[in-house]
């Protein structure tokens, strides 16, 4: 078989035939209507059936070998290579090019198995059994056993130290994970849940070796470690008996560069060969020159203000009303982001099927926000607003805010954070900001919104909207889930203490001489950190 | 001999002022919000994640116990494990040290003598051409920063006009900077650029004033040779404020390495640094505050002592 037609099998193995039935029926309609949502500007070279569009000619057979470089956003002294604990961008890149979990999410965010050969959920959804594929092998060259599935997800849910996966899986519980024979593991819940399997396909929940030691990384993914500096870069090999589409090129090298001119000057004198966030103010610039493209993948990904709904000023619902309004998204969009999103409508999960896409468009009403602040006897309201340069968008949409809000009145201090004190008050802090990737709706709740997710930075905690997801969690039947979703969706389009202006678009950018690239809707950028299609004209 | 005395003494005060720095580096530390396990954990720090890490990184004692131990082991050469890393910090500085070693030295090499010369010329031939534009030229660069040359000089050599040079200078692991010497020069030209104008402007000034002087007037009424004059009788007074410029200057690169670094993104301490003091982890900020202290400390010594060997009336003035 040649490497156009296997990679073509392959993709169809990890987006269709793979897919249990189940989840199949789910997906069915997203699938259909989930093809990209621009053309592609780039070459997709030999790439599958769905997203290659060929503005320039295709070569066949991509070329072997090579070691691409790769310039990452971000990095720092305290980066780890942990398969389960990953935090900043280059952790993630690493996590990914290492490591695999039992199911992921494929470039149109749709659920694929990658270890997984079967995923199997019981009429309840409360136990889960999943089946993995024949012949997988680490790094080392040891097999993929139960046993390390078992161990994985223990070390995950570790109650004295959970790793960052551990909120995904809702209902799991160490005791209820058990090996059944060799390659057949059972995930019994304590309360079913009827997403699970997107739980397991986080990208924390990696699988890895009895005994692992971070110091001495072992993983499945298409890439095996070779060395490591913190802060510096990270040399990675081609795994050759990797069970998917083997790399073309030799190795890959992440290189960090905490400094966004520094990244991009990088691409352009040829130092690298992809870098990852590329600036909005850049893209005109990388445009410009033939000898770069930016790659530009709509997302899920969203960049909210978030407004504490417990304490005061914005547990009057009123109040929070009136700052919705004052938001004027496409201005917003096209300042803070240069335009690169969609606008956003208060709610979260855009591209998950059961995302509210009916209820109507907020848009400014300056008046009515007046009008509302007057009755909750806020009308010459002044709140500070802190905001770190952490994250694209963050401190240009926190200026932005601060202008519309002027126009109601509204004095918003906008105080600028160094990255530690930042995330060290987010979730406290009664006006802020936050980054979420692409996610679908239920896993989001548990992430960020329930009462005891881990990360509810509104401090949301709606008794009839709990009481909603809850269900929703436990109802099999997918119309039946979509419509409590989409209740849920209503109170919080109605009451909720997010305002969400937009879904950004992921935006990177590479030279011509890099072949196989795609777009990936998971906001995770570089198709998600997978160069496994990659190769180096 | 009274020269040694006065080193011994400088050398124990400098001891007891990298003390201090460090106790002040410790204090101001500790003033910061969030501590290191926030710093590691960032956005993912729940109250259970943060517990397990700072039990396991030693951030659940007390601070006077944590800076005791640090102190303890500082004072035998052991600067302890970096909080966010968990290997030791000298370790992590080994060659980054190297690193920023060979930056520093290499502009220092290139700008003192080109400073000298240049300052020294520009004195001699003062008010012609090349003082002129001496003076212009070196007003200019004096009042930009570093970063600003540096991103020029990137525009110019790297991404906008020619591509001579790499606009970054990562050295690839397992190789030194040293075999990279192309991606040394734009740094190491930023860096002298900043400096060079400081110490030549010093020097001309000064030397103006010396070849002004009676003694040299008087040199050159004895019908000395012009180059006696000069070098022998002129340039070792004028050397004497430049010398302390000179140290002040060789010191900041080592902390204008900082900035310098992170727009090339160069291994070294300075973005070490700058890094560490983001992720809260404390020995590593110690210890290379210190170094840079200690750097301070040592250059101002040897400035002082070159002053008095080169100056006859001090010399005299100590025996």
């Amino acid at each position: 078989m040649d490497d156009q037609q296997r990679e073509i099998s392959t993709d169809t193995d990890r987006g269709f035939q793979g897919r249990y039935s189940r989840r199949q029926a789910l997906k069915g309609a997203a699938a259909l209507g989930a093809t990209v949502g621009l053309g592609s500007l780039l070459t997709a070279c030999g790439s599958s059936s769905d997203t290659s569009s060929s503005a320039s000619p295709s070569t066949g057979t991509p070329k072997k070998g090579g070691d691409l470089l790769v310039g990452v956003a971000t990095g720092s002294a305290k980066d780890t290579l942990d398969a389960q604990m990953s935090i900043n961008e280059p952790d993630i890149a690493r996590q990914f090019e290492l490591y695999e979990s039992l199911v992921g999410h494929d470039r149109n965010y749709q659920i694929v198995n990658l270890l997984a050969e079967e995923l199997t959920p019981s009429p309840d959804a409360q136990v889960w059994t999943v089946r993995l594929k024949q012949g997988l092998e680490f790094h080392d060259g040891k097999t993929v056993t139960a046993d390390d599935v078992v161990f994985s997800f223990q070390r995950i849910l570790n109650p004295k130290n959970p790793k960052a996966g551990a909120e995904q899986l809702q209902g799991l519980k160490p005791s209820g994970i058990r090996k059944i024979d060799d390659r057949t593991v059972e995930f019994a819940l304590e309360r079913p849940n009827a997403v699970f399997d997107v739980g397991l396909a986080y990208y924390q929940n990696t699988v890895i070796p009895i005994g692992y030691d971070p110091k001495k990384p072992v993983g499945t993914g298409a890439f095996k470690f070779t060395s490591w500096r913190p802060g510096l870069d990270s040399d990675f090999a081609r795994f050759d008996n990797y069970w998917g589409q083997v790399a073309n090129v030799d190795t890959v090298k992440t290189i960090e560069f905490p400094d966004d001119t520094a990244r991009v000057n990088a691409l352009l004198s040829g130092d690298v060969h992809m870098i990852s966030n590329l600036p909005g103010a850049q893209i005109t610039v990388v445009q410009a020159d033939s000898s770069f493209r930016v790659l530009n993948s709509p997302s899920g990904g969203w960049i909210p203000f978030t407004m504490r709904v417990d304490i005061p000023p914005f547990s009057d619902l009123r109040v929070r009303q009136a700052m919705r309004l004052i938001v004027d998204r496409p201005q917003m969009l096209s300042l803070a982001l240069n335009g690169q999103g969609r606008i956003g409508n208060d709610m979260y999960a855009r591209e998950d099927p059961v995302y509210a896409s009916d209820l109507p468009q907020r848009v400014q009403d300056i008046e009515q926000a007046k009008s509302l602040l007057a009755q909750a006897g806020q009308s010459d309201l002044t709140v500070e607003l802190p905001t770190s340069s952490d994250y694209v968008g963050f401190p240009e949409s926190a200026q932005v805010i601060r202008e519309q809000a002027k126009l109601a009145g509204v004095t918003i201090n906008v105080r600028k954070l160094d990255s530690g004190t930042y995330w060290d008050g987010y979730l406290k802090f009664p006006f802020a900001q936050d980054f979420w990737y692409t996610r679908e709706y239920l896993p989001q709740c548990a992430a960020g919104s329930l009462p005891e997710a881990p990360y509810n930075e509104c401090h949301w905690s709606d008794p009839e909207w709990v009481s909603l997801v809850e269900e929703a969690f436990r109802t099999v039947d997918v119309d039946k889930r979509k419509e409590l979703c989409h209740a849920a969706q209503v109170i919080e389009y109605e009451r909720g203490g997010y305002i969400i202006w937009s879904f950004n678009n992921q935006v990177d950018a590479h030279s011509t001489q890099v072949q196989g690239v795609y777009e990936d809707k998971s906001g995770i950028p570089l198709m998600s950190w997978h160069f496994n299609t990659v190769s180096l004209g | 001999m009274g020269l040694a005395k006065l080193v011994l003494r400088r050398l124990a005060l400098g001891v007891l002022t990298l003390f201090l720095v460090s106790l002040v580096v410790f204090a101001a530390t500790q003033a910061l919000p969030g501590d290191a396990a926030h710093a590691i954990l960032g956005k993912s720090a729940t109250p259970e994640r943060l517990s397990a890490l700072r039990e396991q990184l030693g951030l659940d004692r007390s601070k006077t116990s944590q800076y005791l131990s640090w102190l303890r082991g500082a004072a035998v050469g052991d600067f302890g494990t970096s909080l966010a890393q968990g290997t030791t910090v000298t370790s992590l500085l080994g060659f980054r040290l190297k690193n920023s070693a060979v930056l520093v030295l290499l502009a220092a090499l290139i700008s003192v003598p080109l400073s000298l010369l240049i300052g020294a010329w520009s004195a001699y031939r003062r008010d012609g051409p090349f003082d002129v534009a001496h003076s212009l030229v070196s007003l200019s660069l004096a009042s930009l920063p570093e970063f600003v040359i540096g991103i020029l000089l990137i525009m110019l050599f790297s991404t906008q006009m020619f591509h001579i040079f790499p606009a970054i200078s990562r050295i690839p692991s397992g190789s030194s900077a040293w075999n990279q010497p192309q991606r040394l020069v734009l740094p190491i030209l930023a860096l002298v650029l900043s400096v060079q104008p400081y110490i030549s402007r010093i020097l001309r000034a000064s030397m103006i004033d010396v070849l002004e002087s009676d003694y040299v007037q008087m040199a050159r009424l004895k019908g000395l040779k012009e180059w006696t004059v000069v070098a022998r009788h002129a340039l070792p007074n004028g050397l004497a404020p430049t010398i302390q410029a000179t140290a002040i200057s060789i010191a900041w690169l080592a902390g204008g390495v900082v900035v310098i670094e992170y727009l090339f993104a160069y291994p070294g301490i300075g973005s070490l640094y700058v890094d560490a003091v983001g992720s809260r982890d404390l020995p590593v900020v110690q210890a290379i505050t210190l170094i840079i202290a200690a750097l301070y400390v040592g250059l101002n010594l040897a400035a002082d002592v070159i002053t008095i060997l080169i100056s006859p009336r001090l010399r005299t003035g100590l025996q």
